[in-house]
């Protein structure tokens, strides 16, 4: 901080809250509009019962709310979500974190790679699911012929409840995996080069300045690359609704695709609106509870 | 900065409100959703309105076409917000009979009897867009009937006989097997697909009415009893007997894998509505002169109906909004898009509108039979996920997905898909 | 040295192996499109079509809808950028640098922001733009996009903003610099890369996105360019090769724009700023 704040007077406080809060003004007028006022509007739902055609609603308290806490289906999406989370974790960051370290270190030789490493991301979730589907289809795909030169047979793996979600997740990490590339780049080229010069100075090798003096430093920016990553975890939808529908027999459904399916498809928007409320509970009290505990840790550090 | 990003908004908000502002004047004004999006398609509807708006100088019509699934959506979010086009149309079945009893749409009886213009469609078309004695939808585009489709040559070079049982079309699929060729071409992930075997199964085991009374619980008709029981049955002996292809429950049906395996003699039957001839010509008509169709076999030994159909008769329902403020111009207009000049485009682009006399102005091969099945039949059953309400549809479809995917067994997916209706029903 | 050798091998074939695992799904998108919709499925998949077709291009390229659809895509992705960027780089300032009472609330709202699903503000937002007579106009797309974007954005760039070594700021301070100055003379140019991350991020984001499109759109002449695909899109089929056509055609902007921006990602922009 400029100045420790204790010692500020009042009035100075207050100018800085005053400016604080014009900064964030017009950010907040969107969020209101467009965020804040859905969520309230959401959350009304909820307490209703609508299917999403009447004029009108009927009210419900907290019925659905009831039927949500002791909803299996709600708890496999969840258990699928909660899979997604931890497997992206495990896979993209620290690959991620190798990319944009190398290319960190190798600079505009590496140019053509980088761009090339970056093309997964810039495919809509929509073209990625059109591929892999033919990709992955047991008859017309790419997986089958490999497995029989190795002598198996028609290997059907989104079609398989145990095997699908893992399927997906790997497109997944393959499809965000650059943009943590990025993101880390980022973040290393914050880092100045006199840094690693002092460093190597002094006498430490590679390995020393990267886990010694890199990752603490960039301790901030894994911490909200990790947020990204869960929330967007738990978010998820575009490619598993294009690639499975949530199928087969919910082994991929999330608790996004459960969502649509009961507010657009099965006339039950009001469960559908107790559903997303749910989703937008848990994930903000996750985010928050990492974001606070995560930086204590990093102010103790 | 500030000052760009104040520019910025007013001449966003500026430019909204002209927008606004430029559409007030003093015509009446009909808008219609409708996906026919087929370039050969959209234009009945864009030359009807064209007539229309000749013959009524006062009325300005909008027709706005768009693809299938995005109507879906678009139409459930416009439905929610209470901002319905004034004319537009569901699939008849369980989703109308809710628009009907909310309110959202209006009663055509009076308009449909006016001059007996009612007279001019198929009576199973008008059957099918009635509930509780009233007309709530005009059968708008198209007859479809469930037919078995299969390459002609095909059968020739290899010995094969359109089997008339289901005992036969069994023997078949075993000669198929081997032969090292798939029996059935499906493609299930999107669920519909597989759900006409079962419909064609207990139509024949159990006749019509067995669904007919489970579904609306009448004459103690329940989904747990036998004709759905041996249907699933069924359908597990014959994925378990490996008679359909490898990884048929994720092949999505949009992706043409259930239909390139017949085209390329890979697999032999492929169990599809008659737009499949539309399909084929569109992506392949060189095959074309080998199709051939026939119908579901019979089920020897049941109290079934050999000749029951699975199909709509109308596909496409129009609806006239209870917000419209215009009616009787919007029933009007809808004639228009139903006149001679407009039932005839449709034949041209191989349709089967659902109006009388429709067997004369056929002159495709397979769509004539198609139209003998039809009208040979007792009725059109109306595909389960559109009769059912949404939400029993829904469940009917996942579980029947995964009786097919040998998850669940007949009995256990009978009580989710019985508990399902019953409690749509007490709503 | 045998060891280096060793490594640095390692290090390249593990490069090269990433490089096919991300190109080779984009390759076969692109060989995809040089064939027809018969041919994909009878050549077989993954086969390499026997003549490079360009008429799939050719019908795209001569088509005045999808020409359409590119400028309204144009249009409402850079001008919702700007707006993010200004908005975002604004409300990360008091977050990353100033210390006030209601900044934990503040941070609070803007993680809030990131956690909710698109699908439950179809409906509101729906109603809003119809009833503002925005329906079926672009720019009914623009403060959507713009708003759904900000709380990631203003994550992500407070994160960056955060790194940034005080005795900058207090250097300005002393120079007598106002807090705008301050903003806009000191943080900006340091948070570069931090937006640069940014305008990669959000412009895929909006790029592809369709749940508003196809919400808020309506007519042709107003749709935007994820929407092209449905076109190409019938009630059982979809004419694949054109779909990825559209597609290939669609990542090729981005591709480009990545390829600008990646400039800004480089080290040495910290050193610069300091001596200048």
């Amino acid at each position: 901080m400029i100045q420790n704040p204790s010692l500020l007077g009042r009035r100075k406080k207050r100018e800085i809250a005053r400016t604080a809060l014009l900064f964030s003004l017009p950010a907040l007028f969107f969020i209101v509009v467009f965020i804040f006022y859905p969520i309230v509007n959401s959350f009304w739902i909820s307490l209703h019962s609508w299917k999403g055609i009447e004029p009108t609603m009927k009210w419900a308290g907290l019925a659905n709310w009831a039927k949500l806490i002791k909803d299996k289906s709600f708890f496999n999406a969840l258990k699928n979500n909660l899979k997604i989370v931890i497997l992206s974790l495990l896979i993209q960051m620290p690959i991620g974190m190798a990319l944009a370290t190398l290319l960190d270190a190798t600079g505009k030789k590496m140019n053509a790679f980088k761009i090339a490493w970056f093309l997964p991301y810039l495919m809509s979730s929509v073209a990625i699911g059109y591929l892999f589907r033919y990709a992955f289809d047991p008859i017309f795909g790419i997986i089958t012929p490999i497995s029989k030169l190795f002598g198996g047979g028609a290997v059907d793996l989104l079609g398989s409840s145990t095997n699908a979600l893992y399927t997906v997740i790997s497109v997944i990490c393959w499809q965000y995996t650059p943009f943590y590339m990025v993101y880390y780049l980022a973040g290393l080229s914050s880092i100045p080069t006199d840094l690693y010069e002092a460093a190597i100075i002094d006498g430490a090798k590679r390995r020393q300045y990267f886990f010694r003096i890199v990752i603490p430093l960039l301790f901030p920016t894994i911490r909200n690359a990790c947020i990204l990553s869960i929330v967007g975890s738990l978010k998820y939808f575009d490619l598993i609704f294009v690639m499975t529908e949530g199928g087969p027999f919910g082994s991929t459904e999330l608790m996004a695709t459960y969502m649509y399916k009961n507010a657009f498809q099965s006339m039950k928007m009001s469960y559908g609106s107790t559903i997303a409320m749910g989703m937008f509970f848990i994930i903000t009290t996750v985010s928050i509870l990492l974001l606070f505990v995560l930086t204590r840790k990093e102010k103790d550090a | 900065m500030k000052k760009v990003l104040a520019v910025l908004l007013t001449v966003t908000m500026v430019l909204g409100l002209l927008g606004s502002v430029a559409m007030a004047e003093d015509k009446i004004k009909i808008t219609m959703w409708h996906i026919q999006d087929d370039d050969n398609a959209k234009v009945i509807y864009t030359d009807a309105a064209a007539r229309f708006m000749a013959d009524y100088p006062n009325v300005e019509v909008e027709v706005v076409d768009m693809q299938n699934d995005i109507y879906k959506d678009k139409i459930a979010i416009a439905m929610a917000a209470g901002e319905l086009p004034d004319i537009f149309l569901s699939w008849s079945g369980g989703p109308m009979i809710e628009y009907a009893t909310n309110g959202i749409i209006l009663d055509l009886t009076a308009y449909m009897e006016e001059d007996n213009y009612k007279d001019k469609f198929l009576d199973a078309g008008i059957a099918q867009g009635t509930y509780d004695g009233k007309i709530w939808g005009i059968p708008g585009e198209n007859v479809s009937a469930a037919l078995f489709f299969y390459d002609k040559d095909f059968f020739a070079a290899n010995g094969f006989e359109v089997p008339t049982t289901i005992a036969e079309l069994e023997t078949l699929a075993d000669a198929c097997l081997a032969i090292g060729v798939y029996p059935f071409a499906l493609a299930n992930l999107t669920k519909w697909t597989g759900s006409m075997y079962y419909m064609y199964l207990v139509a024949r085991i159990g006749g019509g009415s067995a669904f007919d009374k489970a579904a609306n619980q009448i004459d103690g008709g329940t989904f747990e009893s036998e004709p759905f029981e041996m249907a699933g049955e069924y359908i597990q002996k014959w994925v378990k007997a490996g008679y359909f292809n490898d990884g048929f429950n994720s092949a999505n049906e949009d992706d043409d894998i259930a239909r390139w395996l017949l085209y390329n003699n890979q697999a032999a039957m492929y169990l599809m509505g008659n737009w499949a001839i539309n399909t084929t010509a569109d992506i392949n008509p060189d095959f074309l002169d080998k199709m051939g169709v026939f119908a579901f076999p019979a089920y020897e030994g049941g109290t079934g109906d050999p000749d029951a159909v699975v199909g709509t008769v109308g596909d496409n329902f129009y609806h006239i909004a209870a917000s419209c403020e215009n009616p009787d111009m919007a029933f009007k207009f809808l004639q228009y898009t139903l006149d001679d000049t407009a039932i005839a485009t449709r034949v041209a682009i191989g349709k089967i509108p659902p109006v009388k006399g429709v067997e004369n102005m056929i002159t495709d091969e397979n769509l004539k039979q198609v139209l003998d099945v039809v009208s040979a039949s007792s009725g059109v059953q109306l595909w389960y996920d559109q009769y059912l309400p949404s939400s029993v549809a829904q469940v009917h479809l996942e579980t029947l997905q995964a009786m097919f995917g040998l998850a669940m067994t007949p009995a256990e997916a009978d009580a989710l898909l019985q508990e399902a209706n019953t409690e749509a029903l007490s709503e | 040295m045998m060891k280096k050798i060793l490594f640095r091998t390692l290090i390249g074939i593990l490069c090269v192996i990433w490089l096919v695992i991300c190109v080779f799904p984009f390759l076969f998108m692109v060989i995809t499109t040089f064939k027809t919709h018969t041919e994909m499925m009878s050549l077989g998949v993954f086969a390499l079509p026997r003549t490079f077709h360009f008429d799939n291009y050719v019908t795209l390229i001569q088509s005045s809808r999808f020409l359409r659809y590119v400028l309204n895509s144009m249009t409402v992705v850079p001008i919702s950028l700007l707006l993010i960027l200004a908005t975002s780089s604004m409300a990360s300032y008091p977050l990353a640098r100033l210390k006030y009472r209601f900044h934990g609330l503040n941070y609070s709202v803007i993680l809030a922001g990131m956690a909710i699903p698109i699908h439950v503000t179809l409906i509101p937002v729906f109603l809003m733009t119809k009833r503002l007579g925005l329906y079926d106009s672009i720019w009914a797309l623009v403060g959507p996009y713009v708003a759904f974007n900000i709380p990631l954005s203003v994550f992500i760039l407070t994160g960056f903003m955060t790194g940034i070594p005080h005795y900058l700021e207090e250097a300005a301070e002393i120079d007598g610099c106002g807090r705008t100055r301050t903003f806009l003379s000191v943080i900006l140019p340091l948070a570069i890369p931090g937006m640069a991350t940014l305008s990669i991020y959000n412009s895929v984001i909006m790029w592809n996105e369709f749940s508003f499109a196809l919400v808020l759109t309506q007519s042709e002449a107003n749709r935007t360019l994820p929407m092209a695909m449905w076109d190409y899109k019938g009630r059982y089929t979809s004419n694949t090769p054109m779909i990825m056509t559209i597609l290939t055609l669609s990542a090729i902007p981005m591709i480009v724009a990545f390829f600008i921006g990646q400039d800004k990602l480089i080290k040495g922009m910290i050193a610069g700023a300091v001596k200048g």
